[in-house]
């Protein structure tokens, strides 16, 4: 049980759990005591397969799910108990298609939403505006939202969660099946809006996103967190996966870093390989023997974050 | 009332991008001019009043039906039900003002149907009690956005709703006395009409086209009145189950 929260969380998750019960079938533990303290400003990214929980969780922290267990704090508001208090506070921004009135425009559609949140029509104006300007769709702000490409779609939907102002964004995969250029311009979106001292809370399956915009990333899996730390420190959690990549070294002496005392794997393939090792007297001792037989071409790493998920998370394919 | 507002722009706005939702509209006349060509046929000019009442609720039913009982389930379809969740603003407010603007305009019919009906068939349409004929309007109406709200979240909550809105509305207008008056209806049928606020209505619309006197205009305005009360408590039943299909269960979420 976490302490009271004090100044500084933007958000305070504390033993969370939901249980959906289905109709005719077996309840489902989608969050299964889940803790998690986010401070202000900070850009945490959710890391987990489908059927993680993180959809859950996030609608739990926009109030739009109640949990069945536990306490969650947002701007230091409970989402159960003060919801009408937490509300102003936060922009949701979902990914997808949906969640737009596709015969409106995209400036009707802003200008709805921030009707919502009881602006006055002069300001929810001027805020529209001025954020067709920021995601770029000035242009395409009097056609009907169906002419939107994907990325134009998501854009709108980030400037839809921004429209009330929001201190505590919630972004719910929002560069899915996007292309990357359009995904890139997403992130440099999100590092603004850190840049204006805004918390995100980002769920998504994209290593490279988390990797990119998150300060911290939280891995999670059949409703349980696994470890949440920043993406570096995750990658040099799992220092037992460093890496030598090399070319040029011959069957044998592969064969014989193979057999080494702490080399976990050799992976070999076009004229390369790759060495894993759990520790770092078996980097030492994989590098020696590759210089002292005459292979120049080595370099090392940690492992990616992609990586640290497959091993905590593991590899069920497309189980879900 | 902020929320009540935004939901009869947002309707506005809704109406002048789908233009075909005023189809309904469009039809009123063409039912209009099929039953006084059937009364006068029949050589029954005294009927006018029943052809003239009938397409406008048959145009109101079909605008609270299928204007006013889908705009739950199309914002569950488009996933912005749950952002209205999130939202500050209360969710209920934007569907009753939604509702309140569908009803106004499906009101429009009752204008058209009697341009039509005098003016372009030259049929003996009189207003002859034009008070009688607001109140009754007005009263209908709240009445007819009450069944509206119960639809919208009944159309959520049950399977095959698409089933059930095909199906009920032929039902209703004959409950309803909407054409043929309850009276000519077997006597078991009639009791069944007294909790169906469209055979009050019907009845006193009819009323203020004829001559004469009104009997007990007040006590029917007030059935009417009363009906529709009864249909806003239980919308505000419904929507609640609605709300907490959302946030208790999760049960309506698409996502």
């Amino acid at each position: 049980m976490l302490d009271d929260p004090g100044e500084g969380w933007a958000v305070v998750i504390d033993e969370v759990v939901r249980v959906f019960t289905p109709r005719k079938q077996a309840p489902v533990r989608a969050l299964d005591g889940v803790s998690l303290r986010i401070p202000r400003g900070e850009v945490h990214g959710l890391l987990g397969p489908n059927g993680a929980g993180k959809t859950t969780l996030v609608k739990i922290l926009s109030t739009v799910l109640l949990p069945t267990s536990g306490r969650a704090v947002v701007g230091g508001h409970d989402v159960v108990k003060a919801t009408r208090r937490v509300k102003p506070l936060i922009g949701i921004v979902f990914g997808g298609e949906r969640g737009l009135y596709t015969r409106l425009t995209g400036r009707q559609n802003l200008e709805y939403w921030g009707a919502l949140y009881r602006l006055p029509s002069g300001e929810v104006r001027r805020r529209s505006d001025a954020l067709l300007e920021r995601v770029g769709l000035t242009d395409k702000a009097s056609q009907r939202v169906e002419t939107y490409s994907r990325g134009m779609k998501q854009r709108l939907h980030l400037a839809r969660g921004l429209i009330g102002d929001a201190q505590v964004l919630f972004l719910d995969e929002p560069t899915t099946g996007m292309d990357p250029i359009a995904a890139r311009e997403f992130r440099h979106l999100v590092i603004e809006l850190k840049g204006e001292g805004r918390t995100i809370l980002l769920a998504t399956h994209d290593m490279v996103e988390a990797e990119t915009v998150c300060d911290r990333v939280t891995l999670i899996d059949h409703g349980r967190i696994l470890a949440t730390e920043s993406p570096r420190s995750l990658r040099e959690m799992m220092s037992r996966f460093r890496r030598i990549d090399t070319e040029g070294a011959d069957t044998a002496l592969l064969d014989e870093i193979a057999a080494m005392a702490g080399v976990v794997a050799v992976t070999r393939a076009d004229g390369g390989a790759r060495i894993q090792v759990d520790s770092e007297d078996a980097l030492r001792a994989a590098l020696k023997m590759l210089v002292e037989r005459g292979v120049t071409a080595v370099q090392t790493s940690l492992p990616s974050l992609e990586d640290v998920y497959v091993e905590l998370i593991g590899e069920r394919g497309l189980e879900v | 009332m902020h929320g009540v507002f935004t939901g009869i722009r947002l309707q506005i706005v809704f109406y002048r991008q789908y233009p075909d939702s005023f189809i309904p509209l469009m039809t009123a006349p063409l039912f209009t001019i099929i039953f006084l060509m059937i009364v006068r046929n029949a050589g029954r000019a005294d009927l006018s009043p029943y052809a003239v009442v009938a397409p406008v609720f048959i145009s109101l039913w079909w605008f609270a039906l299928f204007h006013g009982g889908l705009v739950v389930q199309t914002d569950r379809w488009s996933q912005t039900l749950e952002m209205h969740v999130a939202a500050p603003t209360s969710f209920a407010a934007i569907v009753y003002g939604r509702i309140l603007t569908v009803t106004a305009v499906g009101s429009l019919s009752f204008v058209e149907v009697w341009l039509v009906a005098r003016y372009v068939l030259g049929a003996p349409v009189v207003i002859h009690h034009p008070w009688l004929l607001a109140a009754t309007l007005v009263a209908t109406a709240f009445a007819m956005a009450a069944t509206a709200l119960v639809m919208t979240s009944l159309f959520v909550l049950i399977r095959n709703a698409f089933t059930l809105a095909n199906s009920i509305s032929f039902p209703f207008y004959v409950l309803g006395g909407v054409l043929v008056p309850v009276a000519l209806l077997p006597g078991w049928i009639q009791p069944l009409s007294k909790v169906v606020f469209l055979s009050w209505s019907a009845d006193l619309l009819r009323a203020s086209l004829a001559p004469g006197p009104v009997p007990d205009v007040g006590f029917r305005l007030a059935m009417i009145v009363g009906l529709a009360a009864a249909g806003f408590a239980l919308a505000a039943d419904l929507l609640r189950r609605v709300l907490r299909r959302i946030r208790v269960t999760g049960e309506l979420s698409l996502r």
